[in-house]
C-alpha cells in the first residue's frame, strides 16, 4: 500500500507498507518505508497509478511531474513537462497509460508517460477545446478512454481521448458542483455539490470512432509517435482499440497493384493475339480453356498459393526473375524458327498454330530455368535469396508475400481482362482492318496503329473490371499473405486487405458494437469502390458499342 | 528504304511472336495448374511402396517416401546433397510422423514383402512388419525399431501390403480409398477419412439456393424484357444488375450476416423460439441463410442468361401465338418460357457452379469446421434449415490452414481441391456446350 502526500512546506512524502506472506510457514512479514523529496513547486493535485509504480503531480506553475517509484517507494528525480497555466486537476484514464491535465484557464490536455528502457518522456499529445472556467474535477470512464470534466463556470462535458471527440457539452445539474464520479458500467454518473447529489444517465454508443480515428494518424497510448494502425482487440479490458482503415486500404491497393502487374500485360496481349492473329478454329479451342481459368474457385488458387507456391518461391525466386527475361527471348527465337520451318515445309498450318509450339517451348524454358536454379543462385548471388536480400539491402523476406499474391490473384484476374479485351478487339469493324492492310501496312502495324487505338476504351474498361475483381478478392489474400496490417510497399512482405480483414474479424465482432459497424463501413467502402469502377467501365463499353454500331 | 522496311518487318514479327507467347503462357499456366492438382490429388489414393532404411548409425526407419529435395547449402563449392522425407507414422509410439533423412547417411534400402500399412481410427498410419495375426483379428506388428505392438481389429480401418500387391491389387486399394474419401465421415479433426458431410452440405446448399434464385432471376428478367417500358428506368436496372455481378462476395456475406442472420433470424428467434434464447436458433449462421445469401450473389448470372434466352426466341413465334388469340401471359407461359428454357437452364448451371466455389460469404453466414449432424436426417421435421453445415471450399481452407498437422493433411487438401475443380469444370463445360448449341440453333433459324 502506498500513500503519497504533498505538504505545505512543498515536500513530497511517500509512505509504502508491504506485507509478504511466507507460503511455507504462513507467517506475515511486514515492512514499512518512508521517503521525503523536495518539490520543485507547490502541488495542486496528486495521482498514483493502480500498479503503485508511478506518481503524477500537477503544480501551480503549470508543470506536470512524473516520478517512477522504486520497490521501496522511493521517488527518483521527476520528469517535468514545460510550464504553463496552473494545473487545477489531473486524472489517469483507464489503463493508466494516459494522463489528463486540466488547468485554471480551462485548458484540457492529454499527456503520455512514455518509457523506453531507461529513456522516459512526458510528451503532450493532444488538447481539447478549452472550458469557460477553471477545471474543477475529472471522472475517467471505467470502460474506455473517455472522461467527464466539470468546470468552474458550471459546465460539464463528456470527452473521448483516442478519437479527440467532444461527445457532449452542457451544464452541470448542480450549481457550484465540486466532484464527479462515473458509474462502474459506464452508463451513468453522479455529480455532487453543496448539500446535493444528482445522478445522470450516459448513453455514448461509439465514442472511439471519428474521421481522424478511422483515416488519419493517431497517437495511440504507448507509441512513440502518431501512426496508422489496425489492431482491433486484445486480451485485456483496458486495451485501446486501434481502428484505422488506412493500413487496410494501402494493403488492398498493394495487392491489386501487384496482381494487375501480371494480369494486364498477359491478359491484354493474349486477347490481342487471340482476336487478331488466331484462326477461328483455334479460337474455339482457346476460349473454353480461358473460361475454365475463370471458373476456378479462388479458394483453390489461394490454397495452392499459400501451401505450394510460397515455399517453392522462397527457393526459386532468382530463377523466376531470370525467367522474366528468358521466356520472351525464347518465344521470339521459337517464333522465327517456326516461321523458317513452315516456309521450308510449305505446310498448310492455320495461322496461330504456333501457340501450341510456344506452349512446349515455354514449358521447356521454364523447366530449364528451375533446374538451373541452384547454379543461378550460386553464381549470381553466392547465397540463398532471402539471405542475400537481407545482407545486401537489409530487407526481410517473408515467405508469404506480395509476389505470391500477385501471381495467384493475377492468375484469377487474367481471364476477366481477357474476356472483355477480346470482346473489344473483335468488335473493331473488319473494314478498318481490311482498309489498313489494303493500304500496305503489315499485320503488326495494323494491330498497333488501327485496332489498338480503336479498341482502347474497351481495354480500359477491361482493366477497370479486373481492378474491381482484384480489390474484392478475399480467399486468395486470406490464404497467401501473412495477414499483417502493415503499411509497406515492399513486394517481399505481406499485407492485409479490407476484404480479408472483414472475413477474419466479423465472426468475432459483437452485433451492433463499434468493431462490427467499422467492418460494415469497410464493406461499404469496398462496395462503393467496385460500384464506381464497374459503372464507369459499363458506361464506356456502352458508348463504344453505340459508336461502332453506326460504322 | 528497303533496309528500314525489313527491320520494321522483323520487329513487327518479333512483337507478334511475343504476343503469341503471352497467350501460350496463359494456356501453360492453366494446364500446369490442372496437371499439378491432378498429379497430387489423384495420386493421393495410390498405395505407395514402403521402404526400410538402415542408417549409418545403426537405426532403422520404415515408411513411405514423401519428398526429395536438395539440401540448401551456401556457397558455389558445395556439391548438391539430397535428403528425403519419410512418412514414418507410428505417432502413438513417440517420435515424429515425418522424418527428414540425409541420403548420404543411408546404408541400405529394401522393400520387405511383409511390410504392412495400417490405416487406423486414431493416431494415423502404422508402418511395420507383420509378425502375427490372432483369431479375433488382432494384429501383432513389429516396427522398424524392433518394438512389437498389438493392434485390435476394431481400431483398423484398412490393412494394406503395398510391396506385395500387383497393379491389379493396388487398383483395388485405390478404389477402396476413393470410395472412403467420397462416402465416409472425416476422422482425426478432418485430417483423415472422407469428406462426405462436406459434399452433402455443398450439394444441399446449392439445391436450396436454386430454389431461391430461379423464381427471383427468371421473374426479374421476364419483367425487364417483356413488360417494362424500355426507357431510362430499365437501363438503370440493367446497370444495377451488372454492378451486382461485380460486387465482391465478402460484401454479400456481410449483408447476409447483418440482414438475414441478425435481422430476420433474430426476429424469428424472438417470435418463435423465445424460450431457447439467449442461445440462437435461427439468429445464427445456418444452411438456410447461406443459401439465401448465395442466391443474391448469383442472381445476376441467372438474370443475364434468362434475358439472353428470351431474346433468342424469334419474334415470329411470339407474334404467331398472339395472332392465334392467346393473351400475353398465355404466350409467355406456354410458348416463350419453354423456348427459352435451355437459356434459363444454362444460367442455373452457371449459378450453381459459381455457388459451389464461393467460400468467403459462407465463412460468415453458416459454415463450420465440423458439423455434428447433417442438415437432413431422420428426425422430424427432416430438413433442419437452421443447422450449420460443411462445405467443400471451406474444407479446403480449414484443413489447409487451420489444422494442427498441415504436412499430413496436404495430400487430402489436394484431393478435395481436385474434386471441387473437377465438379466445377465439368458443370461449366456443360453450360458452355449448352450455350454454344443454343446460339447455333437460334442464329440459324430463319424466322
Amino acid at each position: 500500500m502506498t500513500v503519497a502526500a504533498a505538504t505545505a512546506q512543498d515536500l513530497l512524502v511517500v509512505v509504502r507498507e508491504t506485507a509478504a506472506t511466507n507460503a511455507m510457514t504462513g507467517e506475515i512479514e511486514r515492512s514499512s518505508s518512508r521517503s521525503t523529496v523536495p518539490l520543485p513547486a507547490s502541488v495542486t493535485s496528486l495521482v498514483l497509478d493502480a500498479a503503485q509504480g508511478s506518481l503524477y503531480a500537477g503544480m501551480s506553475d503549470g508543470r506536470v511531474a512524473w516520478w517512477r517509484l522504486g520497490a521501496d517507494g522511493s521517488a527518483a528525480s521527476p520528469i517535468l513537462s514545460p510550464p504553463g497555466a496552473a494545473v487545477s486537476a489531473i486524472t489517469l484514464l483507464l489503463g493508466d497509460r494516459a494522463l489528463v491535465v486540466g488547468r485554471a484557464n480551462g485548458a484540457i490536455e492529454i499527456f503520455f508517460p512514455l518509457e523506453r528502457g531507461t529513456d522516459k518522456s512526458l510528451p503532450r499529445i493532444r488538447a481539447f477545446p478549452s472550458r469557460a472556467g477553471p477545471v474543477i474535477a475529472f471522472a475517467p470512464s471505467p470502460r474506455g478512454k473517455g472522461f467527464l470534466v466539470l468546470d468552474g463556470a458550471g459546465g460539464m462535458a463528456l470527452l473521448y481521448s483516442t478519437s479527440e471527440r467532444v461527445l457532449w457539452d452542457g451544464r452541470s445539474p448542480i450549481p457550484n458542483a465540486s466532484s464527479l464520479a462515473y458509474a462502474p458500467k459506464a452508463d451513468g454518473a453522479v455529480v455532487a455539490g453543496p448539500g446535493r447529489a444528482v445522478s445522470l444517465a450516459i448513453a455514448a454508443p461509439h465514442p472511439e470512432v471519428s474521421w481522424k480515428a478511422l483515416f488519419g494518424k493517431v497517437w495511440y497510448e504507448g507509441y512513440e509517435k502518431p501512426e496508422y494502425s489496425w489492431q482491433s482487440s486484445s486480451g485485456t479490458e483496458d486495451f485501446e482499440p486501434k481502428l484505422s482503415l488506412t493500413p487496410l486500404l494501402v494493403g488492398t491497393l498493394k495487392g491489386t497493384f501487384y496482381s494487375l502487374l501480371l494480369a494486364v500485360p498477359l491478359g491484354v496481349l493474349s486477347a490481342m493475339y487471340a482476336s487478331q492473329f488466331l484462326h477461328p478454329s483455334l479460337k474455339r479451342v482457346v476460349k473454353p480453356v480461358v473460361e475454365i481459368m475463370a471458373s476456378l474457385p479462388s479458394v483453390v488458387l489461394g490454397f495452392l498459393a499459400g501451401l505450394w507456391l510460397a515455399p517453392l518461391l522462397e527457393r526459386v525466386l532468382p530463377a523466376l526473375l531470370v525467367m522474366v527475361f528468358l521466356l520472351p527471348a525464347a518465344t521470339v527465337l521459337a517464333g522465327f524458327a517456326w516461321g523458317r520451318v513452315v516456309r521450308r515445309l510449305g505446310a498448310r498450318v492455320p495461322p496461330g498454330a504456333e501457340v501450341f509450339f510456344f506452349v512446349a517451348v515455354l514449358a521447356c524454358a521454364a523447366g530449364g530455368c528451375l533446374g538451373l536454379e541452384r547454379l543461378i543462385e550460386a553464381r549470381l548471388l553466392g547465397a540463398t535469396f532471402p539471405t542475400w536480400l537481407l545482407e545486401t539491402f537489409g530487407v526481410r523476406y517473408d515467405q508469404k508475400n506480395a509476389i505470391v499474391v500477385g501471381l495467384a490473384m493475377g492468375f484469377a484476374v487474367i481471364p476477366i481482362i481477357f474476356a472483355i479485351a477480346e470482346d473489344a478487339f473483335s468488335n473493331v469493324p473488319r473494314n478498318l482492318v481490311s482498309g489498313s492492310l489494303a493500304l500496305g501496312a503489315s499485320q503488326w502495324q495494323t494491330v498497333t496503329r488501327v485496332v489498338l487505338p480503336a479498341a482502347s476504351p474497351g481495354i480500359f474498361a477491361a482493366v477497370m473490371v479486373g481492378f474491381g475483381r482484384a480489390v474484392g478478392e478475399t480467399m486468395i489474400v486470406l490464404m497467401a499473405t501473412g495477414n499483417t496490417p502493415i503499411m509497406d510497399w515492399s513486394p517481399f512482405n505481406g499485407f492485409r486487405t479490407l476484404s480479408a480483414n472483414i472475413a477474419v474479424e466479423i465472426p468475432e465482432a459483437p452485433d451492433g458494437g463499434t468493431l462490427y459497424r467499422t467492418l460494415f463501413l469497410a464493406a461499404l467502402l469496398l462496395f462503393a469502390l467496385t460500384f464506381a469502377v464497374n459503372t464507369a467501365a459499363e458506361l464506356i463499353r456502352q458508348r463504344l458499342r453505340r459508336k461502332y454500331s453506326s460504322l | 528504304m528497303t533496309g528500314t522496311r525489313r527491320w520494321s518487318d522483323l520487329a513487327g514479327r518479333a512483337m507478334t511472336w511475343l504476343t503469341g507467347g503471352a497467350l501460350a503462357l496463359n494456356l501453360l499456366l492453366v494446364l500446369g495448374l490442372l496437371a499439378l492438382l491432378f498429379w497430387n490429388g489423384a495420386g493421393y489414393f495410390w498405395p505407395r511402396p514402403v521402404v526400410l532404411l538402415t542408417l549409418a548409425d545403426g537405426t532403422r526407419v520404415m515408411g513411405e517416401i514423401d519428398d526429395r529435395e536438395p539440401i540448401p547449402a551456401i556457397g558455389p563449392q558445395a556439391a548438391t546433397t539430397w535428403r528425403i522425407k519419410v512418412k514414418a507414422g507410428n505417432r502413438d509410439l513417440g517420435g515424429e510422423e515425418f522424418k527428414w533423412i540425409d541420403e548420404a547417411s543411408i546404408v541400405s534400402r529394401s522393400r520387405p514383402q511383409n511390410a504392412i500399412v495400417l490405416e487406423r481410427v486414431e493416431w494415423g498410419n502404422f508402418y511395420g512388419l507383420l509378425a502375427g495375426r490372432s483369431a479375433d483379428g488382432t494384429l501383432v506388428i513389429e516396427t522398424a525399431g524392433g518394438e512389437r505392438k498389438e493392434i485390435p481389429a476394431a481400431k483398423i480401418v484398412r490393412e494394406v501390403h503395398p510391396n506385395a500387391l500387383s497393379v491389379w491389387g493396388k487398383t483395388g486399394v485405390y478404389a477402396s480409398r476413393l470410395r472412403e474419401f467420397l462416402l465416409d465421415d472425416p476422422r482425426e479433426s478432418n485430417t483423415e477419412g472422407g469428406i462426405f458431410p462436406a459434399i452433402f452440405g455443398t450439394v444441399m446448399m446449392v439445391f436450396l439456393m436454386s430454389f431461391a434464385v430461379l423464381p427471383l432471376g427468371v421473374l426479374a428478367a421476364l419483367y425487364m424484357r417483356e413488360y417494362a417500358r424500355q426507357g431510362p428506368t430499365v437501363r438503370v436496372v440493367r446497370v444495377a444488375v451488372n454492378n451486382l455481378a461485380g460486387v465482391p462476395s465478402i460484401v454479400f456475406g456481410v449483408f447476409g450476416l447483418g440482414f438475414f442472420v441478425y435481422g430476420v433470424g433474430g426476429a424469428i428467434d424472438r417470435v418463435f423460439f423465445a424460450d431457447a434464447l439467449p442461445t440462437p436458433t435461427f439468429g445464427t449462421g445456418g444452411i438456410l441463410w447461406a443459401a439465401l445469401t448465395l442466391a443474391l450473389l448469383t442472381v445476376p448470372v441467372v438474370i443475364v442468361a434468362t434475358e439472353e434466352g428470351l431474346a433468342a426466341v424469334p419474334r415470329g413465334v411470339r407474334e404467331g401465338s398472339l395472332a392465334l388469340g392467346a393473351t400475353k401471359i398465355e404466350t409467355i407461359v406456354k410458348v416463350v418460357l419453354p423456348a427459352a428454357a435451355p437459356g434459363i437452364l444454362t444460367g442455373m448451371i452457371l449459378a450453381m457452379a459459381r455457388a459451389a466455389g464461393e467460400v468467403a460469404p459462407l465463412m460468415i453466414v453458416g459454415m463450420v469446421k465440423l458439423a455434428p449432424a447433417l442438415p437432413v436426417d431422420g428426425t422430424a421435421p427432416y430438413a433442419h434449415l437452421e443447422r450449420k453445415f460443411m462445405h467443400l471450399g471451406f474444407h479446403i481452407y480449414d484443413v489447409g490452414f487451420q489444422s494442427p498437422n498441415v504436412e499430413a493433411t496436404k495430400p487430402l487438401v489436394f484431393a478435395t481441391a481436385l474434386l471441387l475443380i473437377a465438379v466445377v469444370t465439368v458443370v461449366n463445360l456443360a453450360a458452355i456446350a449448352l450455350r454454344n448449341r443454343l446460339r447455333r440453333k437460334y442464329t440459324s433459324s430463319a424466322v
